[in-house]
């Protein structure tokens, strides 16, 4: 008992030693519980929805695509005939059939060619006004649509675009333009995350959206009473033959989770991903707070022990405050996630996609990981101290211990660092030499965790190396100050080494990140150069195909020497080794080949553009065995088998289109409906010679009534790319943000500490003639040098974990390094910032203290 | 009983006072109301120039606080204290620092020394902190004196006690203050390593002409001053010149049997 109650008096003596640690501890709870509370609530959220919007059974085609599939490529969803629904309603069971119509194969814009489409990845549906839709949504204000100029849109789209009654849409869709005017504004009753719903009415719907009427996409059947979904399914199953496809409410309601959730879960496993990183960072921080703790309290643990309490005892009540902190910055953690998670909520609805509080979903499992996860990460951080208190002998009582200045950092823990960081460096030099990208990535990942351990644990001697080379030259201008600021960060080289450390694993990632990124660009930049000879790419920004209309409108524009459509069609490939696989084909005209320069291991690339011809990748024709001459046996999805005679085998050794398959869309043509044969996917066009400016303002105002197109010059495509990694690399760096702001807390923990444990040589130091500014700065300094040192040892690690991967990732087309030295040297040059942030209030404090005080303190 | 405000104003020292430092009616007190407590109580004092005194008195007698007080370490409640014709009572922070920094020096019971610093680095600290060049001459000379040239590369972990506080022994007199304010500089050290300290601070006024200021309780300690002033319950009620160990004792005793009579 007494071992509880000398704990839960140190913890409370010490809070305020103690607050930065459980700042750490609670940062990565929130993050944790902030991320599970905001997938589940988006779970919630389209649960809901699907619940809904899906009928007791829903009909569809065999075939027909999932709720967030991409659009379907020939613009068109499958469909079912009208008289099915008559078969439906005369199933037993059936109280209601209602046959549906509903599309994600459109673009919808306003009279200036705005488009009011979903942003954000969510998709915009257009259909029919059916009375299941009455379950989920409300007409607020107008009608439903009637007649083929009527349409009505959902409350959230009107909002977010100012949309008003008597306004006018054109609904772009493979047929042709629909231009409607609002008749009715329909508001969910659900949260809808942001999809943007229009409604027809049937016919006007069958007509645009599936180019005939007397079809439909679904038919959602309402149970009679007493009859379960699951009977009536079974009923259904029956009535039909088999031949459709039959989902109750449940597996609606489950499919879509599934699509949904598989994207949630890549997002909540890369935000956990983070949290896990700022957890390993907030374990230095709380191991330095323990050990401190303990070196501090030396002669009291001493006495303890000389008054016969067992080592087990010592530990133990050692163990113990790291339970308390772990408990309390857990509670508050788990309540700061709850926070975080709403905020997360705000913020995604500012970026369009609403989320309501409402639907705010904690399971008791958040609270419990949270909770768990804080106070094990204490424990073990805290164990080694513990352990080292418990050594402590009861003479340390007696002896006059102060703070010993702790120069050892121990041989045979450099040793083993030493033998951790060879092997770690021996892998990734092993990576690099990979000849296969998954053999390499292995040797990568050991490469990675092996010198990032041995890294940690021989910290501390580079600690003193580093500190010394730093202070030469940063340090000596400052005189006596910097002196004494490198004799204070080299004093302890285990405490520097930890807090440098933690700040090293961030910047390491940041690092590593930003040279693949920036290799990235670069190997598409040259590839680009190298291969592309179109002047202009044209491709639709929500991966919807490029619709005929715009074709047309594309094609009329002046000054282009050749346009080039370009179509990705599924087939299934028999090769002669008798395999059969599904692969995407690329069907294009035979521009293309001058569009895109590719080159060839075997054959000539204009021969596979020939009837019945095709040409493969390397790769696959090693895989398979194909020879150019072989004929692959190809069954062209919703069409007709043919068999195609391999006229080229490409190089793999690209990273644009690497893969593909090559046909002419002639021969596509050939086994296709026109009906089934998919509208492009993208388009390229060349210029007139010297009419590069004009043919790229002439395309760009072809496509102005269509949003959804962008042309791009190889410039633009170019920055585009850029740009689309500098985004994802910012999110990448925000997210490690939080390991960031953890270690710098390290290093203002680290700094505080150390200014209570200096407390009499500083009073000392004031006495002697020291002034307030020169004792800032020294504090400061010793901040700025930590930092750094963490700084140079991250970034180091960092451009060589990224070369490594580059090495490998050079077998997947990324032949170019690029280090973006501006980026590291502006790190570099930000954590000397940071160093100097962290010491704003150790320095503060320190400068306060009295003098007469500080030399009195025991 | 008697003023210790004994010695004339001006003497023979070359136009400066003769009086390093002197204190005129300072009153310290902690707290109020009832719980006021007076440490100092309208203490009057002169520090002579180039002499070694001594402040005596049992615990609590605010003899630590008259010493804080006039080394600028500590604020007065009311009164004046002047350094040479400088009133420290009137200085602000800055100013402080930087009197004690150029004029004053300190000898501590203990943790004198930064232990990431060498003895030598230890000594010439406060001109570093200053800026200012040591003049190498005086720096040896004072070495010499104390006896510490063969150990200047040393870390303080790795110098006995004694060695350490002629260390700061030489730290105080290798910027050459005005005066040097010792705080029990030999409480910490055994009769021998304290012996050799007290005899370092005698010939450092004897021959380097130093004003020394210095607290102890120590009778012994005391004896090698050239002045004892006797303290108690925060007011100056004896002095004694050119004491000797016994005399001192004595007088102590003297103390104790009145403190208890009356």
């Amino acid at each position: 008992m007494t071992v509880v109650k000398t704990s839960v008096r140190n913890f409370l003596a010490h809070k305020g030693r103690m607050a930065l640690s459980a700042v750490a501890v609670l940062l990565s709870v929130a993050f944790v519980s902030g991320t599970l509370v905001f997938t589940d609530t988006m779970n919630t959220t389209f649960d809901k929805l699907f619940a809904s919007t899906s009928s007791d059974v829903t009909v569809s085609p065999k075939g027909a695509a999932a709720a967030d599939e991409m659009p379907s490529q020939t613009g068109k969803p499958e469909s079912l005939p009208a008289s099915v629904v008559a078969r439906v309603e005369k199933s037993p069971g059936v109280k209601s059939a209602e046959g549906a119509v509903s599309s994600m194969s459109v673009t919808v814009v306003d009279s200036e060619n705005e488009n009011v489409g979903a942003s954000s990845g969510a998709p915009t549906i257009a259909g029919n006004w059916t009375r299941n839709d009455l379950r989920s949504m409300e007409i607020t204000s107008g009608h439903a649509p009637r007649g083929p100029t009527e349409v009505m849109v959902d409350a959230d789209t009107a909002d977010k675009h100012g949309l008003k009654l008597g306004d006018e849409l054109r609904t772009i869709v493979v047929t042709g333009d629909i231009k409607a005017k609002i008749v009715g504004i329909a508001t969910f009753k659900v949260t809808n995350p942001g999809a943007t719903i229009l409604y027809f009415d049937t016919e006007t719907a069958q007509r645009g959206l599936l180019g005939e009427t007397g079809r439909f996409t679904q038919i959602n059947v309402v149970a009679g009473q007493g009859v379960s979904d699951t009977q009536l399914k079974t009923d259904l199953a029956g009535s039909l033959d088999g031949a459709y496809k039959l989902q109750t409410q449940k597996e609606m309601t489950d499919s879509g989770r599934e699509s949904v959730g598989s994207f949630l879960d890549v997002m909540k496993y890369a935000m956990l991903g983070f949290a896990g990183i700022a957890f390993l960072v907030g374990i230095f921080l709380i191991v330095n707070t323990f050990s401190m703790l303990v070196a501090q309290r030396t002669r009291e643990i001493g006495l303890m022990r000389a008054i016969g309490s067992s080592r087990k005892q010592v530990n133990r009540s050692v163990l113990l405050e790291a339970v308390l902190l772990g408990v309390v910055g857990s509670i508050a953690g788990v309540a700061a996630g709850v926070g975080l998670a709403v905020g997360l909520m705000k913020l995604m609805s500012a970026i369009g996609m609403e989320l309501s509080t409402q639907d705010l979903t904690v399971k008791w499992t958040t609270p419990a990981v949270g909770l768990a996860l804080g106070v094990i990460v204490t424990v073990l951080a805290a164990y080694i101290p513990a352990r080292r208190a418990g050594k402590i002998s009861p003479m340390a009582a007696l002896r006059d211990a102060g703070t010993p200045a702790d120069g050892r950092a121990g041989r045979i823990r450099g040793t083993i660092g030493l033998l951790l960081t060879a092997g770690g460096v021996a892998a990734l030099l092993t990576a690099t030499q990979a000849e296969k990208a998954s053999e390499g990535s292995l040797f990568l990942g050991l490469g990675v965790v092996f010198t990032l351990i041995g890294f940690v644990v021989v910290g501390p001697l580079l600690a003193g190396f580093f500190v010394r080379v730093l202070s030469l030259f940063v340090l000596r201008a400052w005189g006596p100050v910097g002196r004494m600021a490198e004799r204070n960060a080299l004093r302890n080289p285990r405490r520097t080494g930890a807090t440098g450390a933690a700040l090293m694993i961030g910047l390491a990632l940041v690092a590593c990140l930003s040279v693949v990124g920036s290799s990235m660009v670069a190997s598409a930049t040259d590839e680009l150069d190298k291969s592309v000879g179109a002047d202009f790419i044209i491709q639709s920004s929500s991966g919807q195909p490029i619709v005929p209309q715009a074709q047309k409108a594309l094609e009329a524009a002046p000054h282009t020497s050749h346009i080039t459509e370009y179509k990705s069609i599924e087939a299934k490939l028999t090769t002669p080794d008798g395999k059969t696989v599904s692969e995407d084909l690329a069907a294009a005209d035979s521009t293309y080949a001058q569009d895109l320069r590719r080159e060839t291991v075997a054959g000539e690339l204009s021969a596979a553009y020939g009837k019945d011809a095709m040409s493969v990748g390397d790769t696959f024709a090693e895989e398979h065995g194909v020879k150019v001459g072989d004929v692959l046996t190809v069954a062209f999805k919703g069409g007709e088998t043919g068999k195609l005679k391999v006229a080229a085998i490409t190089s793999d050794d690209v990273s644009v289109d690497k893969g593909a398959k090559y046909l002419s869309i002639a021969t596509a043509e050939r086994y296709l409906s026109a009906e089934r044969l998919p509208k492009n996917i993208l388009m390229f066009a060349a210029a007139d010679d010297g009419k590069e400016k004009e043919a790229y303002a002439a395309l760009k105002d072809s496509l102005a009534p269509y949003p959804q197109y962008k042309v791009q010059d190889q410039t633009d495509f170019k920055q585009d790319l850029k740009d689309q990694i500098g985004q994802l690399l910012n999110i990448v760096y925000g997210l490690l943000g939080l390991a960031i702001i953890v270690a710098v807390l390290g290093v203002v923990n680290t700094l505080a500490l150390s200014v209570v444990e200096r407390t009499r040589e500083i009073g000392l130091l004031r006495a002697i003639g020291l002034s307030r500014r020169q004792l800032r700065r020294m504090i400061r300094l010793e901040s700025v040098v930590i930092a750094l040192f963490g700084a140079l040892l991250g970034l180091g690690l960092g451009m060589g974990w990224g070369t490594a991967a580059q090495k490998i990732l050079a077998l997947e087309g990324l032949g170019v390094l690029e280090i973006p030295w501006p980026t590291i040297g502006g790190v570099f040059v930000a954590s000397a910032f940071v160093g100097l942030f962290a010491a704003l209030v150790p320095a503060f404090r320190a400068g306060r203290m009295n003098v007469l005080n500080a030399i009195a303190t025991d | 009983m008697t003023t210790a405000v004994t010695i004339p104003k001006h003497g023979g020292t070359g136009g400066r006072l003769a009086v390093a430092a002197r204190a005129r009616q300072v009153v310290k007190a902690y707290g109020s109301g009832e719980t006021r407590i007076v440490a100092l109580d309208h203490v009057d004092v002169d520090i002579a120039r180039g002499q070694f005194t001594a402040i005596m008195g049992p615990s609590g007698s605010g003899k630590s606080t008259l010493m804080h007080c006039l080394a600028g370490l500590d604020t007065v409640t009311s009164g004046e204290i002047y350094l040479d014709e400088t009133e420290i009572t009137k200085l602000k922070d800055k100013k402080l620092t930087q009197l004690r920094r150029d004029r004053i020096g300190f000898i501590f019971q203990a943790y004198n020394l930064l232990p990431t610093l060498n003895a030598l680095e230890n000594i010439t600290l406060p001109m570093d902190i200053a800026g200012r060049k040591p003049d190498r001459q005086w720096l040896q000379r004072v070495v010499e004196t104390v006896g510490l040239a063969d150990r200047l590369k040393h870390r303080p972990t790795q110098l006995s006690g004694g060695q350490q506080q002629r260390v700061a022994v030489a730290r105080a007199l290798a910027a050459r203050p005005e005066i040097i304010f010792g705080d029990e500089p030999t409480g910490n050290l055994d009769s021998r390593a304290g012996a050799e300290v007290l005899n370092f601070l005698r010939r450092s006024v004897d021959e380097l002409g130093q004003t020394m200021v210095m607290v102890t309780h120590d009778p012994v300690a005391a004896s090698y001053a050239d002045r004892v002033l006797y303290l108690a319950d925060g007011r100056i009620v004896d002095e004694m010149r050119n004491p000797t160990a016994e005399q001192v004792l004595d007088r102590m005793k003297n103390f104790d049997a009145r403190g208890r009579t009356s």
